[in-house]
């Protein structure tokens, strides 16, 4: 039952007078629903292809492109990036760069893109509301954001994407910048819109938290996507390493203590994982040693 | 802004400021039109009383001390000593002598100068920046200049603490900041370098981010999260405003 | 028609991304202030960001943020320098439009923007300071000067061009100083979005689609 949401269609950039391209025949898709994690080295073009997504390249940004990207129905070269962020919206690293540094409150920073898009008044006040809620910043909504923490303001630019109601939502490292407990909040919230049905892809460095929530891992290195599938596949395969990405601790250490028999699986990925293999490593000790006592 | 909450304070205060800015227009450009410079002085006093009404009193009284008594005394030793119009002299200084044209010309000037300075203080003391922004555009002006004044008001005092802090762990660490002209230069360049260069990236993530919010997109027109009222009160005091603008004119035509 | 015309001008002029360095060029420009009192300087220093945005984003947004810098000092400071705004949009236009002529590529050419920046602002303060402030707008060491040269010369006019002159000739000499220096160290990565497209359409040698 899931559509294409996103569709790259064999696309290549080259920023302004560089020498070197920042993206190499990208082709995938997404699907609605999906929660796709995008990983690589820096400077491998992630962030680039963030930009291609929201139609910031080649709108924004000069440079050369080639191929097309196609966001439900869209052509990303044909709308401008105003338009399209009712369909795709995107939040980066830099939590201060993303406030519009013309409201005096929250709620007026929320405001600025429903007021651009020139949302009634009335309107404005329950969808603030209702967005505030859902992302846990009602208290914050009379404070000026600029006196804000790093968390609570990436959670400021959390909602003022999703307040236009996108179907998509493009995370670039948007955790980075912030502490263990902001970015804990940060990823709670999106779990949250995934399983409310917006489909997600996110750039992240983390990758026992990429392993935990993608549906779908792209590698990415120097521009070119060179490796892609479900997570399992993804960190389990050999080739991992040569794209400078490393597979989560736990599947080092569990694939270097599971011996074979232990269980069906011999590696885990995320926390949960580990523990259930954990246990049933212990199940099996339990019932071999048993008898010889 | 002060919280001072009598009447009268939170009446200015609610006015629509638009009306604001109309009068302040209004006051200056009259008396600077009218041909004698007594009327400007009469509204002072009473802009100093409105000051002193909604609490500012103190505030307007140090800006017209501190910088209207120097420029007074600046125009009236240039304009009255030396203006070229002067015709009939009223003094005799020695080395030169004053006269009543140049003097009259710099008391209007200075009671221009000060009327326009205490009238915008009292507006910007009683009325949000955004408030005036949100005004201004929702009776046409474009979109991008609210913003670069919102933006610059925001953006320049973030700049100017990030500059301090940089200073003052720089003082911390012993760098020169007195000594020699080059000495002080050399201290402060390297300073002042990673702030411009880091502002101008965050520039461009700005510029992102205002257009991933359908900054400026064409076809709707823009809404504001500001509620901006015109009362009755607002539109007694812009004709009342208009029509001492037209009184001062009146002596100039007849 | 008239209108179409304008806000296709405004459109094409002011980018959002020319549009955001504004506010920054108005912090560097204040910034500046700053500079001047640490050094102990009687100036302004007040152009910096104006001469960088005009390399970046073109005479337009340069005289844009020099109409924004006054407007940020009426508010925050003194509604005295509104007027002078004038001053500021003319020498961002003038820097702006000589630096697209290429004048900034080379040092004799910051040279001649310099002096022609200092001779705009010069005559244009002059003429504000003339006929809007009637020779003086405070007391400060500029001014002084002027009365002092008024005293001897009694010739207002003279006196008041005189100042101007000599107070731009210092100031904008190390803002242009300062602005070059700056501008060499912006990092190409940033520069090339503002710069003019180059031919290659992928990368050299590499067939186009």
């Amino acid at each position: 039952m899931t559509s294409t949401l996103i569709q790259v269609n064999h696309f290549s950039y080259r920023y302004n007078q560089e020498t070197e391209v920042a993206l190499k025949n990208v082709h995938f898709e997404v699907a609605s629903g999906e929660f796709v994690a995008i990983i690589g080295a820096n400077g491998s073009g992630k962030s680039t292809l963030c930009n291609a997504l929201v139609g910031l390249i080649p709108n924004y940004f000069v440079g050369f492109s080639e191929g097309s990207i196609i966001v439900d129905e869209k052509d990303t070269a044909a709308v401008s990036v105003g338009e399209l962020s009712q369909t795709i919206g995107l939040v980066f690293q830099n939590p201060f760069n993303q406030l519009s540094y013309t409201a005096d409150t929250v709620a007026e920073e929320l405001a600025f893109g429903l007021g651009n898009r020139g949302v009634p008044r009335e309107q404005m006040f329950s969808k603030i509301k209702e967005i505030a809620e859902l992302i846990q910043i009602d208290e914050l909504l009379d404070k000026n954001p600029l006196e804000l923490s790093g968390g609570q303001v990436q959670r400021v630019a959390l909602a003022s994407a999703i307040i236009l109601e996108p179907k998509i939502l493009v995370l670039d490292e948007c955790t980075t910048q912030l502490d263990p407990i902001g970015s804990r909040q940060i990823m709670n919230i999106i779990k949250k819109l995934n399983e409310n049905g917006i489909t997600i892809v996110m750039v992240d460095h983390d990758m026992e938290r990429v392993a935990k929530l993608a549906d779908k891992v792209y590698v990415i290195q120097h521009g070119t996507i060179v490796l892609g599938g479900t997570p399992e596949e993804v960190f389990c395969s050999p080739h991992l390493a040569e794209f400078s990405v490393n597979p989560p601790d736990y599947y080092e250490i569990t694939k270097k203590f599971i011996k074979p028999g232990y269980s069906e699986r011999d590696f885990a990925l995320t926390e949960s994982q580990a523990i259930s293999l954990l246990q049933e490593v212990i199940l099996y000790e339990d019932r071999n040693q048993k008898p010889q006592a | 802004m002060e919280n001072i909450n009598n009447s009268i304070a939170v009446l200015v205060r609610k006015l629509n400021p638009i009306t604001k800015l109309l009068i302040v227009f209004c006051l200056g450009i009259g008396c600077l039109i009218y041909p004698l410079p007594f009327v400007g002085y009469g509204v002072l006093c009473l802009l100093v009383i409105l000051g002193i009404l909604i609490g500012q009193g103190k505030q307007v009284l140090k800006l017209i001390v501190g910088f209207g008594i120097p420029v007074t005394l600046m125009l009236l030793f240039i304009q009255g000593l030396y203006s070229p119009n002067n015709k009939t002299m009223i003094a005799d200084f020695g080395f030169a002598q004053m006269g009543l044209e140049g003097t009259m010309y710099a008391l209007k000037i200075s009671s221009t100068l000060l009327i326009f300075l205490a009238a915008f203080y009292l507006m910007l003391q009683t009325t949000k920046n955004s408030e005036t922004v949100a005004a201004l555009t929702q009776s046409g002006l474009n979109m991008k200049l609210g913003y670069l004044i919102l933006a610059s008001l925001n953006v320049v005092p973030q700049m100017q603490r990030k500059v301090k802090v940089i200073q003052e762990a720089q003082e911390s660490r012993g760098v020169e900041t007195s000594g020699s002209f080059i000495q002080r230069t050399k201290a402060f360049l390297p300073l002042i370098g990673p702030v411009v260069l880091s502002s101008l990236t965050d520039a461009q993530e700005r510029g992102m981010t205002l257009e991933t919010r359908g900054f400026g997109i064409s076809g709707d027109k823009p809404t504001s999260y500001i509620k901006v009222e015109t009362t009755g009160l607002d539109i007694v005091l812009r004709m009342i405003a208009i029509c001492f603008l037209i009184s001062s004119l009146l002596p100039r035509i007849l | 028609m008239r209108q179409s015309f304008f806000r296709r001008f405004l459109q094409t002029q002011f980018s959002t991304k020319a549009l955001v360095l504004i506010p920054i060029a108005v912090g560097i420009n204040l910034i500046g202030g700053t500079l001047s009192s640490t050094l102990k300087l009687p100036l302004f220093l007040d152009m910096i960001g104006t001469v960088l945005i005009a390399c970046l984003a073109g005479p337009w947004v340069a005289a844009l943020c020099g109409l924004a810098t006054n407007l940020f000092l009426s508010i925050v400071t003194n509604p005295v320098f509104l007027p002078f705004s004038i001053v500021s949009v003319l020498c961002g236009l003038v820097t702006g439009y000589l630096v697209k002529a290429g004048f900034f590529k080379n040092k004799l050419g910051v040279v001649i923007t310099w002096l022609a920046c200092t001779l705009t602002n010069a005559i244009s303060a002059a003429f504000i300071t003339i006929f809007i402030y009637g020779g003086a707008t405070g007391i400060n060491s500029s001014s002084l000067f002027t009365a002092a040269l008024i005293a001897t010369t009694k010739e207002i006019m003279l006196s008041v061009f005189s100042t101007s002159i000599l107070e731009n000739l210092i100031d904008k000499g190390i803002v242009f100083l300062i602005a070059y220096w700056l501008v060499k160290k912006i990092p190409r990565r940033f520069s090339s979005q503002y710069a003019p497209l180059d031919k290659d359409y992928l990368l050299k040698g590499r067939k186009g689609s």
